[in-house]
């Protein structure tokens, strides 16, 4: 009698297993993609207040005050050639004792985290190999300048094109 | 050699020599259409808003204030006696009425005396912004709103386009960043625009305190060791980024441009610390803005120049200041001229000058009175499109009135064309179909 229970339940519960719904696998199209990517399409240009905004933060580790940034739009709005009179504000920075810049010694030693930092830091992305590769044979080829310092390298990048748009 | 040959060889050599180096050295597009009068030009936008019967018409009080006391106040522009009595728009020395002391005339020989006036021209528009626009333009838009660019292209786009004139040789100095001035520079034309566009400074804010804090440590960098690294790798940043994808927000200088405007911008707060800046002898207000022009003029020998004044436009509400802020710019332009002619000497006797106001102001006053119980004057009517212009410089007669009350000649308009006639590309200008119509050269008018 027991015995016919329990082959009774053993099947039930077979055909219970066979039957059951089975976990859903639904394929939501997510692909892993890096946070900080190599795209260029940055198509809208910051204000005058979002460029200086950013580059303070960049450059001092903390934002400017808006007394400073209002002041720093009327500077700019004065002068024809943004990204001259940016190059100029951007070099006054540099004379500033409070920037905080990367060492010689390590743009020099530790090249591909230097530009990938950079490039993070200033363009919100990974340079590309074309880019990298550019950087590195261009900072090997100046190291026997002694005047090829990072503060050219952030200058560059603070003045560039890329660095104007979001 | 034989006649023949001397002859075939005498013509090649002068068809080359008149088309040749407008093409070649420069590498302008465009040949030059007619001979050009002068090397530079400096237009002065004599403005504010400058009423005819205050100030080419001489009557001083007697056509606004209801004193009968006529009399010139701009004896470096005009020919004519001043006020002999209510005098208001001088200077002020300590413990004296206000505007009591007349500045002294600087130029020997007033500008009428040396060019030509043209006493009674129109204005295309009753406002600032509009009659800027037509002045810079040479354009009939009066709809222009403001914060945006205009919507023709500008005297300096034509100056760099069909002059092949490179961006330092084109500027426009604001007196102030308010009223969209600093988006007179360029045009927003498609086929024009930034890429044409003139440096621009507003001295007032570049190197007033705004400016000194902002700029005035700048580093000066080693071209070789230091700039030259740094603008290759910006170049190859620039190279990458597709910049079509945006527009730029500014004109653009070549490295080379911005290296010299670099180094002007860190001279002018070092002369400026030591009081070396050119200064009309009472400066303040558009009178520094002159100083700073001539400072422009000093350092760079631009093709074109042009300078916007507007402390004249006080009248709204202060009529004594407003007869104060004239004679001043009168002494400002005054001071320029004589600085061209004396300080600059690649610039001497090879430069025209024009000058006229964007805009006059209305018949009737408003009901607003000064400390001397004077009216002020707003800016809109029928009275407001009657404006004086002149011009005065190499190739320029003498002596020569054009026009007068009842026989109005010359209009705002002309004087884009005019900057044209005297630099060279005149029917470019005319063929691109931007400007005025009706608009023409004002030697043409003579």
């Amino acid at each position: 009698m027991n015995m016919r229970i329990f082959n009774t339940v053993g099947v039930m519960a077979l055909i219970m297993i066979l039957s059951a719904c089975k976990k859903n696998t639904a394929n939501y199209g997510v692909v892993q993609v890096s946070s900080k990517g190599t795209n260029l399409n940055k198509d809208k240009d910051k204000s005058n207040i979002e460029f200086h905004s950013i580059l303070s933060t960049n450059l001092f580790q903390k934002p400017s005050s808006i007394n400073e940034l209002t002041a720093l739009d009327r500077v700019i709005q004065s002068c024809g050639d943004k990204a001259l009179i940016n190059e100029v504000i951007i070099s006054n920075y540099m004379n500033k004792p409070s920037v905080k810049l990367p060492s010689r010694a390590m743009m020099v030693d530790s090249t591909d985290r230097f530009i990938e930092e950079t490039y993070i830091r200033f363009f919100i992305r990974r340079p590309t190999v074309a880019e990298m590769t550019w950087f590195k044979n261009f900072i090997n080829a100046n190291k026997s300048n002694p005047n090829f310092r990072p503060e050219l390298v952030y200058t560059a990048f603070a003045a560039s094109d890329e660095y104007m748009f979001y | 050699m034989k006649r023949r040959q001397f002859v075939k060889n005498a013509t090649a050599l002068t068809a080359g020599g008149l088309v040749l180096p407008y093409i070649l050295p420069s590498g302008r597009l465009f040949a030059r259409t007619n001979v050009p009068k002068a090397e530079y030009v400096v237009f002065v936008m004599f403005g504010g808003g400058l009423r005819q019967q205050d100030s080419i018409l001489q009557r001083y009080l007697a056509d606004s204030q209801g004193f009968n006391i006529e009399g010139n106040i701009l004896y470096n522009i005009l020919e004519g006696a001043a006020p002999a009595s209510k005098i208001a728009y001088g200077t002020t020395p300590a413990g004296q009425p206000n505007g009591s002391q007349p500045i002294p005339k600087i130029l020997s020989q007033s500008l009428q005396k040396q060019g030509t006036i043209f006493a009674e021209m129109r204005a295309i528009s009753g406002g600032h912004y509009g009659g800027w626009n037509s002045l810079i333009t040479g354009s009939r838009v009066e709809g222009q709103g403001l914060k945006v660019r205009p919507i023709n292209p500008t005297v300096f786009e034509y100056a760099r386009k069909f002059g092949g004139f490179k961006a330092t040789d084109v500027w426009f100095v604001g007196n102030t960043i308010s009223n969209s001035i600093p988006l007179l520079n360029s045009s927003k034309h498609p086929d024009f625009g930034l890429e044409y566009g003139a440096n621009f400074f507003a001295p007032g804010v570049t190197f007033g305190g705004d400016g000194i804090e902002a700029l005035s440590k700048a580093k000066i960098y080693h071209p070789q060791e230091e700039l030259e690294p740094m603008y290759k790798m910006k170049n190859f940043l620039d190279n990458t980024f597709n910049i079509r994808k945006g527009e730029m927000p500014g004109i653009k200088n070549t490295d080379e441009e911005k290296t010299q405007i670099k180094e002007f911008i860190s001279n002018t707060f070092q002369r400026q610390a030591a009081g070396q800046i050119p200064m009309p002898p009472v400066s303040g207000g558009d009178g520094t803005t002159i100083g700073y022009a001539a400072e422009v003029l000093r350092v760079f020998k631009p093709k074109l120049l042009v300078v916007n004044l507007s402390n004249i436009d006080g009248c709204h509400s202060n009529f004594t200041g407003y007869l104060q802020a004239m004679h001043k710019a009168d002494h400002a332009m005054g001071f320029l001229w004589n600085y061209i002619q004396t300080q600059i000497p690649e610039m001497s006797g090879k430069t025209i000058m024009l000058f006229t106001p964007e805009c006059g102001r209305n018949q009737q006053h408003n009901p607003v009175q000064d400390e001397n119980d004077w009216y002020g004057y707003d800016h809109g009517d029928a009275n407001s499109l009657r404006v004086f212009g002149g011009m005065v410089g190499m190739n320029v007669p003498s002596n020569l009135m054009i026009g007068n009350e009842s026989n109005p000649i010359g209009k705002v308009t002309d004087f884009n064309l005019t900057i044209a006639d005297i630099l060279g590309y005149k029917d470019n200008v005319k063929s691109a179909g931007l400007i005025d119509p009706e608009a023409k050269s004002l030697f043409d008018r003579i």
